[in-house]
């Protein structure tokens, strides 16, 4: 389909794309975050979601193939469009400012890229962290599972990690505020009051992720995460 | 010089579509043979070149601005004119003749002003076509609205834009034509001499204005669409870069210039706060619907115009006509504010300005009313006056907006030469002494879409298709030699005064003198002061920079170098029509109370000038080419 | 008052360029900022200094020619003001003031600041009307158009092409300027026959133009100074990739 090929490479479609993997991405982070309160439940509640992943077999490796297509995707175009801009302008202004009112060049906006790429590295990090990390063996009802949460609370009570974690995901939160809102512009959005709904839900859906994905390595931290991290 | 308008015979209701019947054509397989050249790609300019290429010409459109969508004509505001009569007021194209004709003060030919009121309707058709967005009622249907000179509403407007509206219209069709190949579009080139071989025009000679070459064109027509000749006076509403250079140099070559000196004054514009000032801009006329003019009754007057009580004030519009008011004409509106400057009473920091004052609309109609009505031009005035019109009058100007004058043509709209054409501002045709609001734009269009693609292939049906002399022939190579030379002349001067100094006190000589009221006196000054200038122009002006480079000063310098030739030309017709008519006011011919005084006895005719040559002094032959009015009766002008 | 003025020199597409430097003394703050370049010029000429060139034509704000950068702002600090319609009344004395050319491969230097924007011709070239001839018009009521419709079009209609949405853009896109001329003509039915043609040409044109992506800064709209919305920029996207998925 030659006309596919030609719409996702063209300037509209590359863009476009960018939301779709975007949202999809941030679907990704709803799902993630549902899974990571688990650890908040009963003691087993959080190996038995993980173990429930791991029982998907070969659907997990189709999930997780799809995961990392989105990612590659979303990072190369965004790597591209922002390389694609040192050719449309090679030789740049002397002096530059935003001019305001409308405009939504930001902090958030202009260190998409940057952000992205701490994004990128944190994630090779996280998974050599965690998927590969210490394999700690427990038992859920009688069967032999993976104690993911003892490696989770062991982790989180170093104060470097923590810190990384920390830092890495208060970083997120500016590139969701932006790209929640950009994604959405990219697809389409039209009307000025819309634009103006959705920046503020972009903020809302930033802040309010980020922050309970960071409320989690702190308050174990913070609590030494003996037990169920909740006394029933 | 016998001057033959060629005006077909019959009925004037008839004459246009006999014209077309009769009218030779040029077949189809052969119209790609031809190629004609179309110089300014304003209204007239932007629609001729693309209407031909549709017919099959294969056009070159020229135009000096980086972009054909650029030509001023997208500066004009207010509206279009055409008898749609949608309003059901009463509206026929014989009142849009009439009223025309009546507005340009009987100075213009029947024949040539019923066609534009008869092809006025086809313009808003193809505009509404083309997705120009005009405004529109709740119904979906067109909104009209009222313009000055006229007891009907048969404007069609887009906002204040429309101008913008119709020429980006012109340019998109004729943007769709180069796509399709069938127009060579070439932008920053200016046209500096029109080559005439065997008597008829077969090409011209252009500067690159980015490489500074210049180049020979060769086609079988040239069509002159290159706007009036406003910025002779240097501050006027022209774009800066409008200028009479491809009229004026055609008019070297043989054509007639006629009329030059009917120049229309707009009376609301912004006044001139210093010397630094490069132009002027206007306000809507419609702020005279609401506001009202005045000046302090004494000289010198310096308290703040709010706290000026009203018998201090002279409102003396309303006092001088008391049935039309503050809605007089333009070209009365602007010769009284003359008036009264003149006698010293004129406000703000030069004494040239008088008020124009909304305290009483205000107060009658509440602030928010005025603001719909005037919101975005009461902030353009603020943006630009720095002061805050809804507390303080507005202090206003006239200036030179448009100029009726242009190359003489006949009813095909092509000059005494054969193959040289003119259309839109850039000749004389339509608007006689005086233009009414909202014709502009019109005749730019009809001339372009409408009337000239039909009468260049009446005439192109008699040159033989291929024709070709090449541009190696002697007529171009000593066109461009000519060419350079003047370039060339320029440069070498290395002078002490500016470009823009010279231009300026030209254009003050110009106003002052060729202005708004004319007498024998000034005019004959004028013409020794213009001389002495050019004079020293010629041997004391500063050029900088080199011919083969992007250089706008030397481009003006070539610009400003003919506003001086035609300036003498517009002081010798101002001298010979002794009479007031239109825009033309001599002061020797008005009545005690002021008013214009028209000679239709000894000047009912269209003073067409041929150039003899110049050294020293500008030498011109007159030609009379007599108007006659067969289905109009002459009258005279009253708003009393 | 004193305006010290910094501002862009350079010869030709393919020259190194330059800043100079000039303070200029004589600045009234009812001036145009074009005026004060006007004055600049005259000072240096009579220096026999190289004058600073720089585009302009209507200096009314509608005509799109002048599109200077000010301190790195397309058209300077006011919003929906072209830099011929800005005065110096937005200035204090003393102050500095950087002039560069809107900055953009697609727009190339002709001399100092004056750029060739041809690539905007193009883009309308390869789409950006309605293919009527002349003549073939219907009668002009005969469509009515909802007024909002219409009212919207015009909204769109109004872009001068000045280019200060390309200048200000971090990515060189000229989105805005095609996005509004397709929404221009979409909004009205004469121009929904060629919708999806004219879309595809138009934003293929502009990449072919060399222009950049656009990243959604909104900063376009910041600067266009008749305040063109990016919703323009939505419209497109979707219409583009309807055309390329039907």
């Amino acid at each position: 389909m030659p006309s596919f090929i030609k719409a996702i490479n063209s300037q509209v479609g590359r863009k476009v794309m960018t939301g779709i993997t975007g949202i999809g991405l941030m679907l990704f982070l709803i799902g993630h975050i549902a899974g990571n309160l688990t650890i908040f439940g009963a003691p087993d509640a959080f190996n038995i979601y993980t173990k429930t992943l791991a029982d998907l077999g070969p659907l997990l490796y189709v999930i997780e193939a799809g995961l990392a297509f989105f990612f590659l995707y979303h990072t190369i175009l965004g790597v591209s469009i922002w390389r694609s801009r040192r050719k449309a302008r090679p030789e740049g202004y002397k002096k530059y400012q935003t001019k305001g009112g409308p405009s939504h060049q930001s902090l958030a906006s202009k260190s998409m890229i940057y952000t992205g790429s701490i994004i990128l590295v944190f994630l090779v990090l996280h998974i050599i962290h965690f998927k590969f990390g210490a394999d700690y063996a427990t038992m859920i009802d009688g069967v032999e599972a993976r104690d993911l949460r003892r490696l989770v609370i062991e982790e989180f009570q170093k104060t470097w990690i923590v810190v990384g974690y920390v830092g890495v995901l208060s970083l997120v939160i500016l590139h969701l505020s932006h790209g929640f809102w950009s994604a959405f512009t990219s697809l389409s959005m039209k009307s000025k009051e819309a634009s103006k709904k959705i920046q503020m839900a972009s903020y809302a859906f930033a802040i309010v992720i980020m922050l309970l994905f960071i409320f989690i390595p702190l308050y174990i931290y913070f609590t030494g995460g003996e037990g169920s991290l909740i006394s029933y | 010089m016998k001057l033959d308008s060629k005006i077909p015979e019959g009925p004037l209701e008839q004459k246009w579509s006999k014209y077309k019947k009769d009218m030779k054509l040029v077949a189809p397989n052969n119209k790609r043979k031809y190629e004609v050249i179309v110089v300014g790609t304003g209204l007239a300019g932007g629609a001729a070149a693309a209407s031909m290429a549709e017919l099959g010409y294969n056009v070159k459109s020229f135009c000096i601005q980086d972009s054909a969508r650029r030509a001023h004509s997208i500066a004009a505001q207010g509206g279009i004119n055409a008898a749609k009569n949608y309003p059901n007021d009463g509206d026929s194209i014989w009142g849009l003749f009439y009223d025309t004709i009546k507005g340009g003060d009987y100075r213009s030919r029947e024949a040539n002003v019923y066609r534009l009121a008869e092809v006025a309707n086809e313009i808003i058709d193809q505009a509404v076509a083309q997705g120009v967005p005009f405004a529109r009622e709740y119904s979906g249907l067109l909104a009209n609205r009222s313009f000055g000179g006229a007891q009907v509403s048969r404007t069609f407007y887009a906002r204040g834009q429309t101008g913008q509206q119709l020429l980006l219209g012109a340019y998109q069709a004729m943007m769709r034509q180069v796509h399709a190949g069938k127009i060579e579009y070439l932008p920053r080139h200016e046209m500096l001499d029109v080559v005439i071989i065997g008597g008829q025009a077969r090409g011209i000679i252009t500067r690159n204005l980015v490489t500074g070459e210049i180049k020979s064109w060769e086609a079988d027509a040239v069509v002159l669409a290159t706007g009036g000749y406003g910025n002779v006076f240097y501050l006027s509403t022209n774009a800066k870069n409008s200028n009479v250079t491809a009229a004026w140099r055609a008019h070297k070559k043989g054509a007639l210039f006629a009329n030059p000196c009917y120049v229309q004054v707009h009376p609301t514009c912004i006044p001139v706060s210093g010397d630094y000032q490069s132009k002027l801009t206007l306000m809507s006329e419609s702020l005279r619907n609401d506001g009202r003019v005045w000046v302090p009754k004494k000289k010198g007057d310096d308290r703040h115009p709010n706290d000026i009580p009203e018998e201090d004030r002279f409102y003396y519009l309303e006092e001088k006509y008391p049935s039309f008011g503050n809605l007089v004409p333009r070209d009365v509106a602007s010769r009284n504010a003359k008036i009264v400057c003149d006698e010293g009473l004129g406000v703000g920091e030069t004494g040239l300005a008088v008020y124009l004052d909304f305290r009483d609309a205000i107060k009658r109609d509440g602030r928010e009313t005025v603001e719909a009505k005037y919101g975005n031009l009461f902030d353009m005035y603020e943006n630009i006056a720095g002061e805050n019109p809804y507390e303080r009058p507005m202090r206003i100007y006239p200036a030179v907006h448009y100029t009726m004058g242009g190359l003489w043509v006949d009813y095909n709209l092509m000059t005494n030469i054969p193959g040289l054409f003119a259309t839109g501002e850039a000749n004389f045709s339509d608007h006689g002494a005086n233009r009414l609001g909202a014709s502009a734009l019109m005749q730019g269009l009809s001339d372009g879409y409408f009337v000239l693609p039909a009468t260049i292939g009446n005439y192109l049906a008699d040159v033989k298709p291929g024709t070709r002399h090449g541009t190696d022939h002697t007529a171009f190579v000593e066109a461009e030699k000519a060419a350079q030379e003047n370039i060339d002349k320029l440069l070498s001067i290395n002078g002490k005064r500016t470009i823009v100094d010279f231009h300026r006190t030209l254009g003050k000589i110009v106003w002052d003198k060729i202005g708004i009221a004319r007498n024998k006196e000034d005019l004959e000054s004028a013409i020794k002061e213009i001389q002495e200038l050019r004079e020293e122009f010629w041997a004391n002006v500063y050029v900088p920079g080199e011919k083969n480079n992007y250089n706008k000063y030397l481009e003006f310098a070539s610009r400003v170098a003919d506003f001086f030739e035609l300036a003498e030309l517009m002081a010798k017709d101002a001298l010979d029509r002794e009479e007031s008519c239109g825009c033309h006011l001599r002061e020797e011919y008005q009545s005690e109370e002021g008013e214009a005084i028209r000679n239709d006895e000894d000047f009912s005719y269209v003073a067409a000038w041929e150039y003899k040559g110049i050294n020293g002094e500008l030498k011109e032959e007159l030609h009379k080419e007599n108007l006659e009015f067969e289905f109009v009766e002459l009258k005279q002008r009253s708003y009393k | 008052m004193t305006i010290h003025l910094k501002y862009w020199k350079q010869d030709g597409p393919d020259v190194p360029g330059h800043f100079e430097e000039y303070t200029l003394n004589t600045v009234n703050e009812h001036m145009s900022f074009l005026e004060m370049l006007d004055v600049l010029n005259e000072e240096l000429q009579l220096e026999g200094k190289d004058p600073v060139e720089f585009d302009y034509d209507c200096r009314e704000g509608i005509c799109g020619s002048c599109n200077l950068v000010i301190n790195g702002q397309a058209h300077g600090p006011k919003a929906k003001v072209a830099c011929c319609q800005l005065h110096m009344r937005n200035y204090k004395n003393g102050d500095k003031i950087t002039i560069e050319p809107p900055r953009a491969a697609a727009f190339p230097i002709i001399k100092d600041l004056v750029v060739n924007r041809g690539a905007f011709d193009r883009i309308i070239e390869a789409g950006g009307y309605v293919s009527v001839k002349t003549g073939s018009a219907q009668e002009a009521n005969a469509i009515p158009i909802e007024k909002e419709k219409s009212d919207a079009a015009f909204d769109y209609a109004t872009c001068i092409g000045c280019g200060a949405c390309v200048a200000a853009c971090p990515n060189a896109s000229a989105s805005l300027f095609t996005g509004a001329k397709l929404a221009h003509l979409n909004h009205v039915p004469q121009g929904e026959v060629e919708r999806s043609n004219r879309v595809v040409a138009m934003v293929d044109q502009m990449k072919e133009e060399g222009f950049g992506d656009c990243s959604n800064f909104a900063e376009c709209e910041a600067v266009c100074p008749v305040g063109i919305s990016i919703s323009a920029i939505a419209e497109m996207r979707r219409d583009y990739m309807k055309a390329m998925f039907s």
